[in-house]
């Protein structure tokens, strides 16, 4: 049977809130104060996250106990899609206040959450994802690091790779196997690490635009306490799927090229070709249409419902259109690109062809999330 | 279950017992279905989104989409959305009440040479659907809302690419059965977007009957021992198929509530333009990933596919992409992603 979704719109409170964010992301982060980046890669600013915090805009779906504002998954969206539509450096919160916050409220201990949540929410704390290994990538299950108990805790040993912005994050959520099982997907548990405890190294990689967005990370005999499991143990698995399915809904899968466009817009505003607006045209429409699909998939969240396939859906094609984007106007505008340009559209145009590739790719590749879709289908 | 729901499974099971693959079929050569026509007559779908001071059923815009969705997901071979949407839109001018019976409309193409002179009409209209068997045409001619009789034309008959009757009437001196003055919101640029509006209702029900025939014959055909489904490669065209129904399916229901509430102009563009692409990918990895058994009329993928070939072309194909693109280039940058975000709330004019 065919996969649908329920048509939603904003609220008015849910517009006050945008009202509110559009209004600060115009004073706080005017245009020309700032060098934009590209959607989840663009660098972290403490003095941004902090400002979010203050006003409630980070671990938006936390409840209010542990300094969250109980708001809902729509709310999030409207908060986030602002800001990556700006380029905005949002690196330094962004991990913690999409999918750790949320899986240490949901599976943490009173006392985890007691001590992370308040933070996470106040923008103070940097979160990093250790799934991916050297030799674990789409099989996420057979990932080789391992925790093997200790007096009072665990000692950590094996390789994370790619992981974002682990070379400033604070601590770790780590997928490793804690006891030996029949099938891949048992024996697996999340531990969270201090990215600052003794034994762990991060080697940062080259990202192809010459920045070091994400590192190496090793583990030798890093002590991990007790009290730092993350859920059941063995459970790790059922953890790491329902994280990846929250990951997957949200406007960074459609939104990054915006910025890119709208430059175009501005440089190019005198001489449009037909074949310009012929771009502007569809490529607003395929927006508009991704972005009903994000909000329908965000309400079935906050509905109680588990939007997995459709937020597949959403990424897979949200992903594919943003390459589809630079693509065109590349063809379109008939430059070199060049990272050190006096030009703004040309600089970001640069970036994006160097890693719009890694859209598809990261938080589970178009191939995989298609396999996820094409069983949802039978 | 809202309204819409519950009037898209009404629809649904009345087409699904009538609408029937022979029955398409058998369509295809008698021009259309009669009955499924007073099938869906009988419990009064086809005056859905007609007023009742014109003869109609009442209803929203919402309504007549859901059942031309359903429509469309069983290829009901009637012209359903002249009689609705588009002859409830044209009857909105004060006095008109409809006869019974199957409604066309003038889809005004760029050929056409339709005028009024004297009360009477002149010229040439191309592309009626269903020109040849309905009981009255209706038309936006020279700012009136005129009833014609296709009795009084003389009707070249043609069809579509998917055998749909596509006639073109020939007037010299007709006297309408009615003709008043348009009310001001009766232009031909609104008339264009309810034409593309009811397409689109109509593509996202075949989009997602192709995904159900796609995803039924891709586990029941078997080579190499298994089912053909269970190949990564054919996956990957259902999945397609899948994802650009969800995605029409969605829009046009937005697209529909927006124009219950004004023009729509920015969604209803838009969603034409997304049905549109869907039209080309969604079949294309349709008949992929049915091999020679979608080739043929003897099975049902052409019923879907070639409709939604046909409907691309009706009701403006890439010309709503340069619209769309004047209206973002217009309002300019610091606007595009509230076009986005709000759509025609923005302010985007088209
Ligand atoms: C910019 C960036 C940031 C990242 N950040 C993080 C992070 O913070 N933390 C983290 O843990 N990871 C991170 N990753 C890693 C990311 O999650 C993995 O790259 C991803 O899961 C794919 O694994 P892989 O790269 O090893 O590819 P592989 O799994 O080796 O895949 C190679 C190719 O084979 C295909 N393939 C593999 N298996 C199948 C299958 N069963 N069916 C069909 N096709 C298949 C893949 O689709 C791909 O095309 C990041 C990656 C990038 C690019």
């Amino acid at each position: 049977m065919a996969i649908r979704l329920t048509p939603t719109e904003l609220t008015d409170q849910e517009r006050a809130l945008q009202a509110e964010v559009r209004a600060f992301c115009d004073e706080f982060l005017p245009r020309g104060s700032f060098e934009p980046g590209l959607g989840m890669s663009s660098g972290p600013s403490k003095e941004l996250s902090r400002e979010l915090g203050k006003r409630g805009w980070l671990g938006m779906a936390l409840p209010t106990r542990y300094g969250g504002s109980d708001r809902s998954t729509v709310d999030r969206l409207v908060v986030v899609e602002e800001l990556l539509r700006r380029g905005a450096p949002l690196e330094q919160h962004w991990t913690a206040d999409r999918q750790s916050g949320i899986v240490i409220n949901r599976f943490g201990t009173e006392e985890q959450k007691q001590r992370f949540l308040p933070d996470i929410a106040a923008g103070e704390l940097c979160f990093c994802i250790g799934m991916s290994e050297p030799d674990s990538g789409s099989d996420l299950a057979s990932v080789k690091t391992r925790a093997t108990p200790t007096d009072g805790g665990w000692l950590l040993n094996g390789t994370k790779i790619w992981t974002s912005n682990a070379h400033f994050a604070d601590w770790m959520i780590c997928l490793c196997r804690t006891a030996d099982a029949d099938t891949p997907h048992q024996g697996l548990s999340q531990l969270l690490v201090d990215m600052h405890a003794d034994g762990i190294s991060i080697n940062p990689i080259p990202l192809l635009d010459g920045t070091a967005d994400f590192s190496e990370v090793v583990f030798n005999d890093v002590f991990v306490a007790d009290d730092l499991l993350l859920g059941e143990p063995g459970n790790g698995w059922q953890q790491v799927t329902s994280e990846l399915s929250f990951e997957r809904a949200g406007p960074e899968r459609w939104i990054t090229p915006i910025i890119i466009v709208e430059n175009f817009l501005r440089e190019y505003a005198d001489h449009l070709s037909e074949a310009a607006l012929d771009f502007l045209g569809h490529t607003i429409a395929r927006w508009w249409g991704l972005r009903q699909i994000s909000l329908a998939a965000a309400r079935m969240i906050d509905e109680g419902k588990a939007p997995a396939l459709q937020a597949a859906m959403g990424k897979d094609m949200g992903t594919e259109f943003e390459q589809e984007v630079i693509a065109e106007l590349q063809q379109l505008v008939d430059i070199e690109p060049s990272l050190t340009s006096d030009s703004q559209f040309s600089r970001l145009l640069a970036r994006a062809v160097l890693v719009a590739p890694s859209w598809a790719i990261r938080g589970g590749t178009n191939e995989i999330l298609k396999g996820i879709i094409a069983k949802g289908l039978r | 279950m809202s309204e819409q729901d519950l009037l898209f499974e009404t629809a649904d099971r009345l087409f699904g017992d009538v609408a029937t693959f022979d029955e398409v079929q058998a369509a295809q050569q008698r021009g259309w279905s009669e009955a499924t026509w007073s099938a869906a007559d009988e419990l009064g779908l086809t005056r859905i989104g007609v007023s009742e001071a014109a003869g109609g059923m009442g209803g929203s815009i919402a309504d007549v989409v859901a059942l031309l969705m359903a429509a469309g997901y069983h290829a009901a071979p009637i012209p359903l959305a002249e009689s609705t949407l588009l002859a409830g839109w044209l009857a909105q001018a004060p006095g008109i009440v409809l006869p019974e019976g199957p409604l066309s409309v003038i889809p005004n193409k760029a050929n056409d040479t339709l005028r009024l002179e004297n009360g009477t009409l002149h010229g040439s209209a191309h592309r009626v659907p269903w020109g040849r068997n309905v009981s009255l045409i209706l038309g936006l001619v020279d700012g009136h809302i005129v009833g014609v009789n296709p009795h009084d034309a003389r009707i070249t008959e043609d069809v579509n690419v998917a055998g749909e009757p596509r006639d073109d009437l020939d007037f010299e001196g007709a006297t309408p059965v009615f003709c008043v003055a348009a009310t001001p919101a009766q232009t031909l640029e609104r008339f264009a977007l309810m034409g593309a509006l009811s397409r689109s209702a109509l593509m996202a029900g075949a989009l997602l009957r192709v995904v159900d025939a796609t995803a039924q014959y891709t586990q029941e055909r078997k080579q190499f021992g298994k089912p053909v489904g269970s190949f990564q490669a054919v996956q990957i065209h259902l999945v397609r198929c899948a994802e650009q129904a969800a995605l029409v399916d969605l829009a046009v229901q937005v697209a529909a509530r927006e124009a219950d509430r004004g023009p729509a102009s920015f969604e209803i563009a838009a969603v034409k333009t997304l049905a549109n692409d869907a039209a080309r990918t969604a079949s294309r990895a349709a008949h992929q990933a049915h091999g020679a058994m979608g080739m043929t009329q003897e099975y049902v993928l052409h019923q879907y596919s070639r409709r939604l070939w046909a409907w691309r072309g009706e009701y403006g194909d890439a010309s709503w992409r340069s619209q769309l693109g004047r209206g973002v280039a217009t309002l300019g940058p610091d606007h595009h992603f509230h076009v986005i975000a709000d759509g025609s709330a923005s302010g985007i004019a088209l």
